[in-house]
């Protein structure tokens, strides 16, 4: 009998333990899901307008992880006016650690260091996602909280509340649906200062490559304004050898 | 020449209507790209006078294989006031070849330096082309060099050494068609193109994790004329200096320094501090200031820039202005730069001009406006 008891207490234990895991746990598990050492991609960001009208950008971009330090260079291929314009960005782990940043302008002919701090709640290159959005938020940067499970388009997802620790961050908060069978985030609701929906973020296409899980396509559209862009990555690749050096102002210069 | 002209226009029109990277073939890669620019500025007081019509097409063509390649750069020109300007304009041609710890580049290239914005204290070898005085794009202004560059490159720092067989000197316009002029000056005397007068440098440059920077030697040439008796002239000049950048919160450190020591020992210092700022919503604010000291004429200047991104960065609005302090003079470019499409640009802008003596006195009743459409392909 005492045994019975004792296996209930475990089980009951194990229970609790699994549905204690706290908004924290959840957002580092979408942070620490495995993405491989490398990684390589091609993007198409597509601006659009409220009246349909549409801009492109094409981007390549490189990332190598050292430890839990990321580097990433990246160069825009389109339109002609930004061809060449290259980021090479060394995005730190450490809360409160600055990432470096250098920016290199081919018309210039100059590599310039910019902030590493600021241009995070900026929006990139004129889209709705902000530096922030394309990856480089820490976790420790929001306060998370685990609101509920549910299903959306089929799946089972958590979701999660998070509130910027940062008070001058552009949003007030964030709702975020996490697949639970891939950690990863489909559907994201920002809100503003004001607490009114700002922006919405939908993945739309979602496949393994390499063993990994990759969003191949997804949409940003700021629901205030009605312009929206949307992402579609082509040809990524994990696990590919990269030389250190490709992560230098050197290489940067040299261009692609 | 006119058959010339016309096969120039043909290829300029092949290029433009092709506008392509080529698939690699057999480890070839083949890309073009470039653009069609008019630029057309009026000048906001009595006469009211153009101060620049001018079109052109630049090409930009670069074929690699196996980490070597060429880099070509041309301007095709049509300037309606200045005839003598307009024609075809070889801009860089270059080789070059490198692999992760060596690269080397040959021929006719920009060789810029220093982290300085607009103004000049390591950024020594490549000289500027004052055509129309400031009032150009910064790239316009570069005038390339026949150089060897070779570098070693070994993680986050590299040594580049730099050969100018011949040096270049700063462009001054002296046609009197042209608004820009600077009067008949007297005859220039370069240097002799002999060995004993090349120009060489070294740079280190170290990029690390919250700074950068960079020192420099150089043995190069004062590269504005000056009046050596009758003549313009030029005299040797051995520059040491460095650079660095240090970012901190939503700011950018930058400074120069060198010390510029002609051959008779004198010294002349050069130095720049500078902040950039990035306050975010697509906001830019930098400030610089650069003061020479020590042997010869002081310099005193101030630069001020202020860019805002709007409508999903289609619309850029900015102004970057020169301040003489010494001599209470300013120059102010003034612009907005809207993206009609992903190829076309429209810009509109406002040179301002305000000076009762120093730099800027010549220029003081050049304020004008212009407006500029460019084609990027």
């Amino acid at each position: 009998m005492k045994r019975i008891a004792l296996l209930a207490v475990l089980m009951f234990a194990a229970v609790a333990s699994g549905n204690a895991q706290t908004g924290r746990d959840i957002a580092e598990r979408v942070k620490n899901r495995p993405d491989g050492n490398t990684r390589y991609a091609e993007m198409q960001l597509t601006l659009v307008k409220k009246n349909g009208d549409k801009r492109d950008r094409k981007m390549v971009s490189w990332a190598m992880d050292e430890g839990k330090d990321t580097k990433k260079i990246m160069f825009f291929t389109y339109p002609g006016d930004v061809k060449g314009t290259g980021f090479l960005t060394w995005d730190y782990d450490q809360t409160g650690k600055e990432d470096d940043k250098w920016l290199y302008l081919p018309a210039m002919k100059k590599t310039r260091r910019i902030s590493g701090s600021s241009s995070k709640t900026d929006f990139f290159m004129g889209t709705d996602f902000t530096y922030d959005d394309m990856g480089g938020r820490g976790v420790d940067e929001d306060k998370h909280k685990l609101l509920r499970e549910e299903m959306r388009d089929g799946h089972k997802c958590w979701v999660l509340e998070s509130v910027p620790v940062d008070a001058r961050e552009i949003y007030s908060r964030k709702l975020s649906w996490i697949r639970q069978d891939c950690d990863v985030t489909v559907y994201v609701e920002f809100y503003d200062k004001l607490d009114k929906l700002h922006r919405v973020m939908s993945v739309s296409e979602l496949q393994q490559v390499g063993g990994y899980w990759t969003v191949m396509k997804m949409e940003m559209k700021n629901v205030q304004s009605g312009h929206s862009t949307q992402i579609t990555v082509t040809g990524p690749k994990y696990d590919i050898p990269v030389d250190k050096s490709l992560f230098t102002v050197a290489k940067l210069e040299k261009g692609l | 020449m006119k058959r010339t002209v016309k096969t120039l226009l043909v290829s300029v029109t092949a290029v433009y209507c092709t506008a392509v990277t080529l698939p690699a073939q057999d480890g070839l890669d083949v890309s073009v790209k470039g653009f069609v620019d008019t630029y057309h500025a009026v000048r906001t007081e009595a006469p009211g006078d153009w101060m620049s019509s001018r079109t052109r097409a630049r090409g930009e063509l670069r074929v690699e294989k196996d980490g070597g390649g060429i880099f070509l750069s041309a301007n095709l020109v049509y300037n309606a006031l200045l005839k003598d300007l307009s024609g075809l304009q070889l801009r860089e041609a270059y080789a070059y070849w490198g692999n992760p710890h060596w690269d080397i580049r040959a021929g006719r290239q920009i060789i810029s330096w220093g982290v300085a914005d607009g103004l000049r204290v390591t950024d020594l070898i490549s000289p500027m082309d004052y055509t129309e005085f400031l009032a150009q794009d910064y790239d316009d202004i570069r005038i390339p060099v026949g150089a060897l560059r070779v570098r070693y490159l070994h993680g986050s720092w590299s040594l580049e050494a730099v050969a100018v067989p011949v040096a270049e000197f700063f462009k001054l316009p002296t046609d009197p068609a042209n608004p820009w002029s600077v009067g008949t000056l007297p005859p220039e005397v370069r240097p002799d193109p002999k060995l004993g007068n090349m120009e060489y440098g070294l740079r280190f440059c170290a990029f690390l994790g919250g700074v950068d920077f960079s020192l420099m030697a150089l043995r190069s040439w004062s590269k504005m004329p000056e009046l050596l008796g009758d003549h313009l002239g030029y005299h040797r000049l051995t520059v040491l200096g460095g650079d660095l950048s240090i970012p901190f919160g939503s700011f950018v450190f930058r400074g120069e320094i060198a010390d510029n020591i002609d051959d008779r020992g004198a010294h002349q210092g050069n130095a720049l501090a500078g902040l950039d700022w990035y306050p975010g919503a697509d906001w830019n604010l930098s400030v610089q200031y650069n003061r020479t000291f020590g042997a010869g004429e002081h310099s005193s200047l101030a630069t001020l820039r202020i860019s805002k991104a709007l409508l999903n960065n289609a619309l850029t609005l900015s102004t970057f202005a020169y301040v003489d302090v010494r001599d209470k003079g300013v120059f102010n470019r003034l612009s907005a730069d809207w993206a009609a499409t992903d190829q076309l640009h429209v810009l509109l802008g406002y040179d301002y001009f305000y000076a009762k003596g120093g730099m800027f006195a010549r220029y003081a009743h050049n304020s004008e406006i212009w407006l500029k459409l460019k084609y990027n392909f």
